[in-house]
């Protein structure tokens, strides 16, 4: 094997991917909190709605689970011209990947909110604690100490996730992986440093969220 | 639209389209099993070496931490960038199924060894302590020990992860590993109407990953053991892992 490796040409394009790196967090970002909205209501309505709704939500959550976000964005984009609706490459990653975690979201809030018992709201009654006090105190706290590891770890995974916008032609961190590879031809070196910033940037979220975590709902997550 | 799925329809229901298609299915559940197969065996060794204690193994358990965390971090598309261009600088010989198996595995390795070490870690210290008390050695440990207590907490999150892992080779096809993604994308080439091909694809992954998750979620209920140990926080193998509620399944 004789391939010798240089680095320099990619170490001259590091702004610019670590540009891709901002727009790589930013549908992480949006996706997770648009999903985020969709999740508290799929999980709102398949505890307190009708037999209509549950079905509804319950299908939503199998199909979107069992399926390739891969797939359902290709359908997004190129299906969905078909009947007149153009989507921009952002747009439908951002849709598809919020369906996606809609769905994911779902079942983690459900698990959340199933958390609280019965007895420990009685208990809470029955020390003469008001409505909002009993959810500052009591409902509010259990659910968050529940559902923050699953959510911070599903936030890393929607970054990582978020990669496959680059197949869409969005030029977020993988995106501008390939353009500079295409420029440069040197591929390995410049993969391997987005592969780096990924580690980097996956890293830095899992410590700032088990920081974040332990200040303020007292979740012992562990890093490694 | 829909005139043109009518239009298309007899065109693309035919024989050899299905043999193709289900050939194509039949390849991303070879590569799903397979990559699982390997990362569960690869992936206990590498639970087990993370559950020594013994000083001089230390290099060795920095190595393996390592390198799971590494492929946890990484998107699974650019650890396929990496080992195909990666292997192609090596030789040019290999296939890009191959190379698509070879990357499917190590991926799968890192995150089954995560799954398998929280199930281990689930069992009490006691039992740990209580067997070195009776001189029970490494190998006996973890075997008459560890594994009867842990396999409970590891098949769950384990089928749950195989569902993601069917749903993560769709990436293969941007490689052109001719999976069932892949098919998508050429029957649209072919001119067939996108709304009948993603959706036939779509309903291929369905059909391969709704059972399974059945299974797991059907697994979760009859295994589950009691709840008042504190829950293990860490694993991601998939999305969703919520201790005891498994994903997309729930009445």
């Amino acid at each position: 094997m004789n391939y010798t490796f240089q680095f320099g040409l990619v170490f001259a394009q590091l702004p610019y991917l670590l540009g891709g790196a901002l727009l790589t967090l930013e549908v992480a970002f949006l996706s997770f909190w648009l999903g985020a909205v969709i999740g508290l209501m799929g999980a709102l309505g398949k505890m307190y709605g009708g037999r209509a709704i549950r079905w509804l939500i319950n299908a939503y959550v199998i199909f979107f689970t069992n399926t390739p976000a891969l797939v359902q964005i290709f359908f997004l984009f190129y299906a969905l011209p078909d009947i007149g609706i153009l989507l921009s490459p952002m747009t439908a990653v951002v849709i598809g990947m919020t369906l996606n975690s809609g769905a994911y979201l779902t079942d983690i809030l459900r698990a959340g909110i199933l958390s609280v018992r019965r007895e420990e709201i009685e208990t809470a009654q029955v020390l003469g604690m008001s409505g909002p006090q009993m959810v500052r105190f009591v409902i509010l706290p259990h659910i968050a100490k529940t559902i923050y590891a699953p959510l911070s770890n599903f936030f890393i995974w929607l970054v990582l996730g978020s990669s496959m916008a680059a197949i869409f032609g969005v030029e977020e961190l993988t995106g501008r992986a390939i353009n500079i590879s295409t420029q440069n031809l040197r591929t390995i070196e410049t993969f391997a440093v987005i592969a780096v910033i990924y580690i980097a940037l996956t890293f830095i979220a899992s410590i700032a969220l088990a920081l974040v975590g332990r200040w303020a709902f007292r979740v012992r997550a562990r890093i490694f | 639209m829909w005139d043109r799925i009518v239009q298309d329809a007899p065109n693309f229901f035919t024989y050899y389209n299905a043999i193709f298609v289900l050939q194509a299915m039949g390849r991303t559940l070879g590569l799903t099993v397979v990559g699982c197969v390997t990362g569960f065996v690869l992936g206990f060794a590498i639970a087990a070496i993370r559950s020594t204690r013994a000083r001089a193994l230390l290099p060795l358990r920095l190595l393996v931490t390592v390198y799971v965390e590494i492929f946890r971090r990484i998107p699974f598309l650019v650890i396929l960038f990496i080992i195909m261009f990666g292997i192609q600088a090596i030789s040019q010989g290999i296939s890009l199924f191959a190379i698509a198996l070879i990357s499917i595995c190590m991926v799968s390795t890192a995150f089954m060894s995560e799954i398998i070490r929280a199930g281990m870690e689930s069992v009490p210290l006691m039992q740990r302590e209580a067997a070195e008390a009776m001189n029970f050695g490494f190998l006996r440990t973890l075997l008459l020990v560890i594994l009867p207590q842990a396999w409970k907490v590891i098949l769950p999150p384990g089928f749950a992860f195989m569902v993601m892992f069917i749903k993560d080779t769709a990436l293969v096809s941007q490689m052109g590993v001719v999976e069932l993604a892949f098919t998508g994308k050429m029957f649209v080439g072919r001119g067939f109407s996108p709304f009948l091909v993603y959706g036939t694809v779509l309903a291929g992954y369905f059909v391969m990953s709704y059972p399974l998750s059945r299974l797991g979620a059907y697994l979760e209920n009859r295994l589950a053991t009691t709840r008042n140990r504190e829950p293990m926080q860490r694993v991601w193998a998939g999305p969703g892992s919520v201790p005891g509620q498994p994903v997309g399944e729930q009445g």
